[in-house]
């Protein structure tokens, strides 16, 4: 167990490190993505700093052998700097350098000029894990009872309703869930209409995680429902649980011992997931509700072509996948010894 | 149910013993040869029993039939909806957010109006305005529509205390307050200069002011006690006297404010003293206040006396004379014109910034007009009005193309006057047919240039070269584009890239899966390694870089779905090959020599089929989804309209016109549900083995 999840953990890391080197060079080849310098006044200081870490030139005399020309500034001592990029490949090598010396992912450029990307990530991470914790919390337990209660019921009454409504909201997209949340609780009703400011006060605070609480819970409690409702359908017809029942085990005791468990192999490792997935923020709904947590800031990097932001915001959301894979994987081992997921058949 | 011509008996003892000889039995058959015989029942093929289980799935064939119903209409309503004044590449100004209409006007229901409840107005029209723009400003809807075009309106009128914005409302008074809780501490207030800043001629900047209580400050230490707790809006409004230096000898001054209204007859108001102010300048000539704290004393009619704190942010005066454009300025009856209304005449002495401030305006005792009213969008856009000379009007040529057409005669003399101008001297007009636009010519009148204008009256549909009065079934948007045809445009080209998309990863998958599935061993390892990398990409990152690098296409689109989306389709090949591969039937063939080509195409690949495709099928709707997504983003289709376009061109749109994201919603909507639906149907009906799991 234990060299197979080395081996996974490995794999992964060598999966993570090709996608982030692949989207590296993608990034910095997009056509405007060369260096933008700030603000008129920090300019000079800026590229000197970027020719202190390797991704900028600085030439004495005009050197078109290295492309496009940044930009020249005389300096107070009138002497003539012509900036240029480093060929992606140096630039590659030089910003690996900085992240294993320093831990730089790079400088933001247009969103906060001059400050480390990690910095930026760091101040808007916690808007996004407080949402989705909340609604990972709230959405969970009542996916997997609205699933167990199907499942229990099938073919009756109880079971169409639900599978029914789960179909509905699987099949409508989220952001027009949450548009029409908008409308209808906010700017209809009394909720907020967008994410309150820091400085607002702790009433308006609360009502503000209503909306992106429930917009987020809904895809996932339908996820929910619909895969506990499958596993459990199927485990009530397996031949153990027949097994079970002609023993003399009462219905009530052949469900918590034998179903409930063996359905609930494949849903554990999934919540697991979800929990590494807190640490990602769900654009569209940040985008949708002025949040300011990373979701957003992709957008508003993309937008605005801070590329070395929107690189990192890139960067967060494939590890979280690959964890969020590696922790499914190796918790299905750990859940049922029986199962080596990805091994040699 | 017991059979009744066969009974069970147990036979007696003796009987059983009886021994059996070989006359006993007889042979059935005696002919010579025995033949196979033919089977009775009619074969089946795999097509029609996979048809014969989806089609007792009930729910999947009611999918199916709506979605075929959406794919038809995707292809035909843009066809059969053009015509000229229909092209969707164009906009028409004229016919913007036009409700959705279905029904006549008056149903009620889904008919081209729309209700608006609890609207206030002012239908007597704004005094100052002069240009159609600056009542469009201060006027919504315009009075104009309103008044002709409601169906139906029903007034009442409300005497409003506290108010944050009432446009419409007149008389009271205005008070302004530090906004939300005590403790708030960031109050930026109401703004009042008095023109432009001008030292010269003497102006006085009044800024902002609050009244609190003088107890309380007292009570308390630290500069939260200056906000007031249980400060009662509504009560005080108040004059009070302030001290202005000039050479040397302060000079008491009184300043009435907006006291007129309230309900707080105030005689006098002293002010004892200044209780802190953050900077308090005086030269000879000028005085400065900010932040001032005035301690003053209201005097009630039957002598009772109120301590009461005045908060001045800013006060600036300069002169003598000054004051008194102050007390000028501040005098309004109406509290509605100090509020809201913004004048560059320089005569009004009063230049409000409404927008400018964040703090908290009250309006009290003002009268408010609301309406609840019935608004016909489409009587107000083609209906016969009254021709509207600024945006369309009715010119010569107009008229011409309607003589030459026979619908009705018109001619028209003109003289030149004795100061050597024009003027229309008489005018024929005379409406020959039912399709004429113009109903009546009340005046004509000629410029310099011999050009006229026509004023009358003239049905616009028939002007903007309509048959009748059209209908939008989904209304029309902020283009004027008919959203019944941009819709389903829209779905034709979301529907086209999910399936063009499915096709391309659906041979690349199969390809690759293929290959992957069947060779096994180490050609399997390398491949699964790649689509390990590739499927560690998250897709909206593939899709931003691609769209980044190579624009905003439906080229691009596909390929940023391709490059990522064969994966699934491989990952289900290879699976089936791996359970195929193995197989008698793939030996035998190997072994009589046939080559690995043959054995994919033509012994495993058909086996395969039926569950790589049903289960690839999905990828339709989910593609899209990604589109619909990736264009909320910001990052949709160019020159193109899909679903993710217009939902996310008519988001701002939402809370007004909510029509606008309903219908593409309702059809993006209907169309994953029914999919899914459909989808999970063929899985299980050609996939039996499959049938209960829905993934």
């Amino acid at each position: 167990m234990l060299k197979y999840s080395l081996k996974r953990i490995l794999l992964a890391f060598i999966t993570a490190f090709i996608i982030i080197t692949l989207t590296f060079f993608l990034v910095k080849s997009l056509p405007g993505g060369k260096i933008f310098a700030p603000q008129e006044n920090t300019r000079l200081a800026f590229y000197f700093d970027q020719v202190e870490k390797g991704y900028v030139i600085d030439c004495m005399v005009e050197s078109p052998q290295y492309g496009t020309l940044l930009e020249k500034i005389t300096d107070l001592d009138n002497v003539d700097h012509y900036f240029y990029q480093t060929p992606i490949l140096d630039q590659y090598f030089a910003w690996l350098k900085r992240i294993v010396t320093a831990w730089d992912w790079g400088t933001s450029t247009v969103i906060k000029p001059n400050y480390s990307t990690t910095t930026i990530i760091m101040e808007r991470l916690p808007v996004s894990v407080s949402i989705n914790i909340i609604s990972v919390l709230i959405s969970v337990p009542l996916g997997i009872l609205l699933g167990i209660v199907a499942g229990l019921n099938k073919n009756t009454w109880i079971d169409h309703t639900i599978s029914t409504l789960v179909m509905i909201f699987i099949s409508i997209p989220s952001f027009v869930i949450i548009s029409f949340m908008i409308y209808f609780f906010a700017f209809k009703g009394n909720l907020p209409l967008r994410w309150p400011s820091s400085d607002a006060a702790t009433s308006q605070k609360f009502l503000g995680y209503i909306i992106p609480v429930l917009s987020l819970s809904f895809g996932s409690i339908c996820g929910y429902c619909r895969s506990v409702r499958a596993e459990l359908c199927e485990v009530m017809s397996s031949e153990y649980l027949i097994l079970a029942r002609t023993k003399g085990l009462t219905r009530r005791q052949a469900i918590t011992r034998h179903a409930l468990r063996n359905a609930f192999v494949p849903i554990l490792p999934s919540v697991l997931a979800e929990f590494i997935g807190v640490f990602s923020g769900s654009m569209i709904l940040e985008n949708l509700y002025n949040i300011n947590g990373i979701g957003d800031l992709y957008i508003y990097a993309l937008n605005n072509k801070d590329y070395n932001v929107l690189f990192v915001d890139m960067a967060i959301f494939t590890t979280i996948s690959l964890l969020a894979g590696i922790v499914t994987d190796l918790s299905y081992g750990f859940i049922d010894p029986r199962i080596r997921m990805g091994e040699k058949k | 149910m017991e059979n009744k011509d066969f009974e069970f008996k147990t036979l007696p003892v003796e009987a059983q013993e009886e021994t059996i000889t070989e006359k006993d039995f007889k042979l059935v058959d005696n002919s010579e040869r025995v033949h196979e015989q033919k089977f009775q029942t009619r074969p089946t093929t795999f097509f029609r029993d996979s048809l014969k289980r989806f089609s007792k799935n009930k729910s999947s064939v009611v999918a199916a039939g709506i979605l075929g119903t959406i794919l038809l209409l995707s292809v035909f309503v843009p066809i059969f909806t053009g015509g000229k004044n229909n092209d969707n590449s164009k906009e028409y100004a004229y016919r913007t957010f036009l409700e959705p209409k279905l029904f006549d006007a008056g149903t009620g229901f889904w008919d081209g109006t729309k209700k608006w409840t609890k609207i206030a107005v002012d239908v007597g029209g704004h005094p100052n305005a002069t240009t159609e723009e600056e009542k469009q400003e201060f006027w919504w809807p315009s009075p104009d529509d309103f008044v002709k075009q409601a169906v139906s309106k029903k007034e009442f009128t409300e005497t409003v205390y506290t108010s944050d914005r009432n446009e419409y409302a007149h008389g009271g008074y205005v008070q302004f307050g530090i906004s939300g809780e005590a403790n708030e501490t960031k109050v930026e207030m109401f703004t009042t200069t008095y023109k432009e800043l001008d030292i010269d001629s003497g102006d006085i900047y009044l800024k902002a002011f609050d009244v609190y209580d003088l107890d309380k400050l007292k009570a308390a230490d630290g500069e939260k006690a200056f906000f007031p707790e249980n400060y009662v809006q509504g009560e005080v409004s108040f004059v009070f006297n302030y001290y202005v230096e000039v050479d040397g000898e302060a000079e008491k001054k009184s300043v009435e404010l907006l006291a007129k209204n309230s309900k707080f007859d105030i005689s006098s108001l002293n002010l004892t003293e200044i209780i802190k102010a953050d900077e308090y300048v005086t030269t000879n000539n000028i005085s400065v206040f900010k932040n001032a704290y005035f301690s003053l004393e209201l005097e009630k009619g039957d002598d009772e006396k109120h301590n009461k704190c005045v908060l001045i942010k800013t006060l600036e005066f300069e002169t003598e004379n000054a004051l008194k454009d102050l007390i000028e300025g501040s005098n309004f009856d109406d509290a509605n014109e100090l509020m809201f209304r913004q004048t560059q005449n320089k005569d009004l002495t009063v230049n409000t910034k409404y927008w400018s401030c964040t703090g908290n305006k009250k309006l009290h005792m003002a009268q408010v007009i609301y309406c609840d009213f019935v608004y016909d969008s489409y009587e107000a856009t083609f209906g016969e009005m009254e021709i509207n000379q600024e945006k369309y009007p009715v010119t010569e040529s107009h008229m011409k193309t309607y003589q030459r057409n026979k619908w009705c005669t018109f001619s028209y003399n003109f003289e030149v006057d004795d100061d050597g101008k024009f003027y229309v001297s008489d005018f024929k007009f005379e409406r020959k047919s039912e399709k004429c636009p113009v109903t009546e010519i009340t005046k004509i009148t000629i410029n310099d240039e011999a050009e006229i204008k026509i004023y009358g009256k003239v049905i616009y549909y028939r002007y903007f070269e309509f048959d009748s009065m059209p209908r939008y079934l989904m209304g029309t948007d902020k283009g004027g584009r008919d959203m019944f045809k941009y819709v389903f445009e829209g779905l034709r080209t979301s529907l086209l890239l999910g399936i063009i998309s499915f096709a391309v990863c659906f041979i690349i998958g199969l390809i690759y899966g293929s290959i992957s599935g069947y060779f096994g061993g180490t050609v399997d390892l390398v491949m699964e390694r790649i689509t390990d990398v590739l499927s560690g990409l998250p897709w909206i990152v593939v899709m931003t870089l691609t769209i980044l690098h190579l624009g905003q296409n439906f080229f691009t689109f596909g390929l940023a779905i391709c490059l990522t989306g064969w994966i699934s389709t491989a990952a289900r090949t290879r699976t089936q090959f791996y359970r195929f591969r193995g197989r008698e039937y793939v030996l035998a063939s190997r072994s009589l020599g046939a080559s690995d080509a043959r054995l994919i195409a033509k012994h495993i690949l058909p086996n395969a089929m039926g569950t790589i495709i049903t289960s690839s099928v999905l990828m339709i709707p989910s593609v899209i989804f990604s589109e619909a997504t990736i264009s909320y983003l910001g990052l949709g289709l160019k020159g193109m309209s899909s679903l993710g376009v217009i939902l996310s061109d008519n988001q701002t749109q939402l809370t007004i016109h909510p029509y606008l994201l309903i219908f593409p919603a309702v059809v993006i909507a209907l169309l994953m549900i029914s999919f899914n639906l459909f989808g999970n149907g063929l899985r299980d009906a050609v996939n039996p083995s499959l049938k209960g799991e829905e993934q």
